[in-house]
Parts: C-alpha cells; structure tokens; sequence
C-alpha cells in the first residue's frame, strides 16, 4: 500500500532508514525534512579532518542529490516546530503542513549550554554541525591560546586538532578523569599524557565560576580561585537528545524517545532512531541511548526495515571510536555492568585494552593505541560479545595469543 | 604479461590462512591475503583515511579497517560499509615454485 512516509531529521539516521525503506517499499512517498540546509552529511570528521583541512565539506556527505533523485527521495529543508501525533501532522513555523501515514522521529542530539550570566553566550562557540565547524576553523586562525570547556570526546578531539594546528590549548574538565566514567580511568590517563606531551594543558577536578571579557580577550576564573587568560573559548560540556518538540505531546520520553527493539515508540506509526532514541537492546536486556556513527547507521537502517513492513530486531553491539592525534580509541558493547576486568597489553604503541565480564562472558571492552593497533581485536570482541560465548582469560590477556582464536566457527 | 613486473612477496607458508602480511616495495606498500581458494593483493593503506591494512581483521573474503570498521572485498577491492566508500586497488598474484608474486603496474 503507498503510504506518506515522513523522515524528521535529515542526519545519519534519517538518510540510512530512507534508503532501506526504499529497498523494501518502492511505491511509497518517501520525505526528508531537515532543518540544516544540506544534505546528510558524517559528523566525525568535524572535530577532526575538517578543522585539520584534511577534508572539505565536499567529503563529508553521505550521498549525492543524484543518488536521493534516483531513488525517489525527497529532501526539504525546513524546520518543524510543532507535531500533532493525533492528526498525523507536522508543522513549521510559518504553519506549512506536512501529512503523514508512517513518521520516523531522527532529529539527533543537541548540545549542552553553559549557563554564562552575562553577555557571553556569543562568545563561546559549540560544534555539532558544519556551519558550526567552518565558524570555529574561521575564527582561530588569528587566535593563538584557546580554552576548551570539558574533557570529553569532542572537546578532546578539537583539543587535538587545535594543538596539530600550532594553538596553545588548555582543557578543563570538572571530573578527575576524561571522558567520562564510562572509560577505564587507566585509558583515560594514557589518553590525557599524550595530550600534554604535545603541549595541551589539561586541568582536572575544577569549575569555572566566572568568564569575563576584556577587550578581544577572555579570563576564565576557576573555583580554587585561579584565572586563565584566553583568546577563544570553546564548550563540549554533553548532549541531550533532541526531544524539545515533543515535550508536551503523549509520545513516551525518557532520555530520549523511549523505544522497543523494533524501533517503535509509544505511538503507532511513530518510529524512532539514532542518537535520540533510548531503544531497548534484546541482548542487553535493558534500554540505553547511545551516540555513534555505527548505531545512527545500524539503527536508521532497522527503522527503515520495520517502516516498510520487514520486521526486524536491532541486536547491533554497541561500538564507537574518538581519533585524537595518533591514537585510536574504540569502545565496544558495554562497560557498567561487570564482575571482572581483564586488561590485555600495557604499551600503548602495541595497544591497550580493558574487557569487562560478567559471568565468564563479555559485556564489553574499552581500547586505546596508535591508530590500527585495537581495532582488530575490539572488532573480534564485538562478535564474541554477540555470539554470547564463555571466553578463555589467559588468551585475552596474553597479547601474544591471537584473539581470533576464541571465535567459535 | 612482462615478467618484469611481477615482484617476489616471499613463501606461501608465511601467511596464515585467512590472514594477511604488509608488503613494501619501492615507495608502495601493499596487503598480500591467503583465503580459502588462493592468495590475493590490494593496496595496504585504507582508501577512508590514511591507516594501513595490516592490523585489519580477515573475514570470509572481507577485510575490515581496524581504525573506523570500513569493510572492502579483497577480491574485487569494493568498498562494502561506510565509512570507506571509495574502493581499494587489487593485483594480480600467482604462486611459482610456493613463492607468491603480485604484479605491480
Ligand atoms: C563533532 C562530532 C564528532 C563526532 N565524532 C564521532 C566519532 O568519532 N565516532 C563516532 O562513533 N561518533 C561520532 N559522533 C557522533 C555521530 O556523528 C552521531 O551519533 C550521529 O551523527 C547521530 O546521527 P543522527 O541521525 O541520530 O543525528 P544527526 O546526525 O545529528 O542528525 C539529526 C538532524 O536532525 C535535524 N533536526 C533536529 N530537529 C529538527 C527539526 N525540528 N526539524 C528539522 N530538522 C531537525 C538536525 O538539524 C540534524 O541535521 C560525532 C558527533 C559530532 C557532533
Ligand atoms: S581509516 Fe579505514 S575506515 Fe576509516
């Protein structure tokens, strides 16, 4: 049956369960609505290889508007600014509506703000989209000392690529460690020397109580009283997901739009995916929201599958990675939930990696080395962890004895 | 074909089977596979961003990046899984005497 099928969010997520749903359904009309005036395009690099100029805006999008033509897909640039789920609307703000018979809701993540009490907030840059980058890469070039606002992936990925490109770049993080707690401490330690033996200060365990703007420049004021004298100042305090639109509606929201493994949320017809959805995993037995190439990718596909009829259970394993100079971090499946840790190698030229157990099993792993030195072996844990098998310690902690032993043909 | 151009890359039993050995020669450096049915060549270094082949995993007739998981046929060099889209170069290899050669353009 040809149906009204709307995408609402035109990012990684949206573009993947389009093109499925096409796959499976070619008679129904299939629309992107987007409110970034481009076509989908990768995030990662925007922190990365575009800020470094080692890729152009050209390089980032997913597809051509040749290849959205051809399979009859339509992009609109527009932003929606209220839904009505009960009469399958949607609506911007000059009240241009849009019917559907089948949403998919992949509106993605929005950044945290500071709260700044004065007239600052113009003067503290965020990244998450192109027009975002290409005003960050603009407005360093003359300066010189730039202060990045939290210690997490992004801000240590710019942290990065602002010290290749001769800055003078100090992070400060409000915890004792980077990125998270989610990382073994142990990573995150490697991760922090290497930033500060290519001259980044890092500074742990403190607050910023006050920004105040003197002339072109800035003075940051710390809770232990002590002041940072700065040219730039940019913030990667987290994300939340995307969910403002749809706060006052029925549609089930708990961090994020809450979904089963079907990609289906609490209202019929109303799908979701991506970085804003907190989906149920069958393996895992619990929901979580993940932010991630792979999963936006994984997950924007099995939306597409269920959309056009072709029902199908998201079991994708968690995985995600952050490039910061030469090193490569991987992050497979999950790593809170455990009742042992093993550790395999301690260089990290030959690569590091932490796998946390439960049962004699892995539920995930954490690794860090010199770019190509962890992904082989974070990819053969992913299947270990899918396949559910009981694991021989002495192989995964003796970097010596290959991993792809323990994979059961 | 000149004989020339096909370079000696060492014995047969130096790779493992579904696995795979960097191989450098001149200013090229080149990833040289045994599968199940024989033994094949590609370029080493990703087409995605510059990390090379070697750490990578062999699956099937799949080799995956270790840096961000893009996946190429290493019989046709096609790119599979974003993020590599662009496809990698393959070479012809032969076996002589349990030696492997690749032939170099
Ligand atoms: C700087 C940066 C670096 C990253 N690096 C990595 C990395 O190294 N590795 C990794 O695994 N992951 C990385 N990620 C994460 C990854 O890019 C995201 O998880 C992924 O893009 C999520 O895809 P999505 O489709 O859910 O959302 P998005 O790609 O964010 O797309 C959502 C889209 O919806 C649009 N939208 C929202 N609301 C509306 C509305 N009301 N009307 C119309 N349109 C709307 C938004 O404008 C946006 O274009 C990075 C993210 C960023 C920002
Ligand atoms: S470098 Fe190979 S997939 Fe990115």
């Amino acid at each position: 049956m040809k149906k009204n099928i709307i995408i609402l969010g035109g990012g990684q997520a949206g573009i993947y369960a389009a093109r499925e749903i096409r796959k499976n359904d070619t008679e129904s009309n299939i629309k992107i609505l987007g409110e970034e005036n481009l076509l989908p395009y990768e995030r990662p690099p925007l922190s990365k290889d575009f800020l470094l100029d080692k890729k152009n805006e050209q390089d980032l999008y997913f597809h051509s508007s040749e290849v959205l033509k051809n399979e009859n897909i339509d992009f609109e640039n527009i932003l929606i600014t209220k839904v009505d789920f009960e009469h399958k609307k949607l609506f911007s703000k000059n009240e241009d509506v849009y019917t559907y018979d089948t949403l998919l809701i992949s509106t993605g993540s929005d950044n945290k703000r500071l709260s700044l009490d004065n007239n600052l907030n113009d003067d503290v840059y965020y990244l998450r989209n192109l027009e975002e980058a290409k005003t960050i890469k603009e407005k360093v070039l003359n300066k010189n000392k730039i202060t990045i606002i939290g210690g997490g992936f992004i801000g240590l990925e710019i942290a990065s690529s602002l010290s290749q490109l001769q800055k003078k770049v100090t992070v400060i993080e409000i915890s004792n460690q980077l990125m998270g707690r989610i990382i073994p401490k142990q990573i995150a330690d490697l991760v922090q020397s290497t930033h500060i033996d290519h001259g980044n200060k890092i500074i742990l365990n403190k607050q910023i109580d006050k920004i105040t703007k003197k002339n072109d420049n800035f003075e940051i004021l710390l809770n232990d009283n002590s002041l940072i004298e700065t040219d730039f100042v940019i913030a990667g305090i987290g994300s939340t997901p995307s969910v403002k639109l749809f706060e006052n509606t029925n549609l089930k929201l708990d961090n994020g739009i809450v979904t089963n493994q079907f990609c289906e949320t609490s209202i019929k017809n109303v799908y979701a995916a991506g970085d804003v959805s907190n989906f149920y995993h069958p393996l895992y037995e619990r929901n979580m929201r993940l932010e991630s190439y792979q999963h936006a990718q994984n997950h924007g596909i099995c939306a597409g599958k269920n959309i056009a009829g072709v029902k199908t259970e998201y079991t994708s394993i968690p995985w995600m990675w952050s490039d910061q100079f030469n090193l490569n971090l991987q992050l497979t499946g999950i790593c809170d939930e455990y009742d042992e840790i093993i550790e395999r190698g301690n260089d990290i030229n030959k690569g590091v990696i932490y796998f946390f157990l439960k049962n004699n099993k892995i539920r995930g792993a954490c690794g860090v080395g010199i770019i190509g030195k962890v992904g082989r072996d974070i990819r053969i844990t992913s299947k270990l962890t899918e396949k559910d098998t009981i694991v021989d310690k002495q192989i995964l902690s003796d970097q010596n004895l290959k991993l792809n032993k323990l994979i059961q043909k | 074909m000149s004989e020339k151009n096909w370079i000696e890359v060492g014995s047969t039993d130096s790779i493992e089977e579904e696995d795979l050995i960097r191989f450098d020669h001149q200013d090229k450096t080149f990833c040289v596979y045994k599968l199940t049915d024989g033994f094949y060549a590609t370029d080493g270094i990703c087409t995605h961003e510059a990390v090379h082949l070697e750490d990578g995993l062999v699956m099937d007739d799949e080799i995956e990046c270790p840096m961000h998981q893009g996946i190429f046929n290493i019989k046709s060099g096609e790119a599979l899984s974003p993020p590599a889209c662009e496809d990698l170069k393959t070479y012809p290899v032969k076996v002589d005497n349990d030696k492997i050669f690749i032939k170099i353009d």
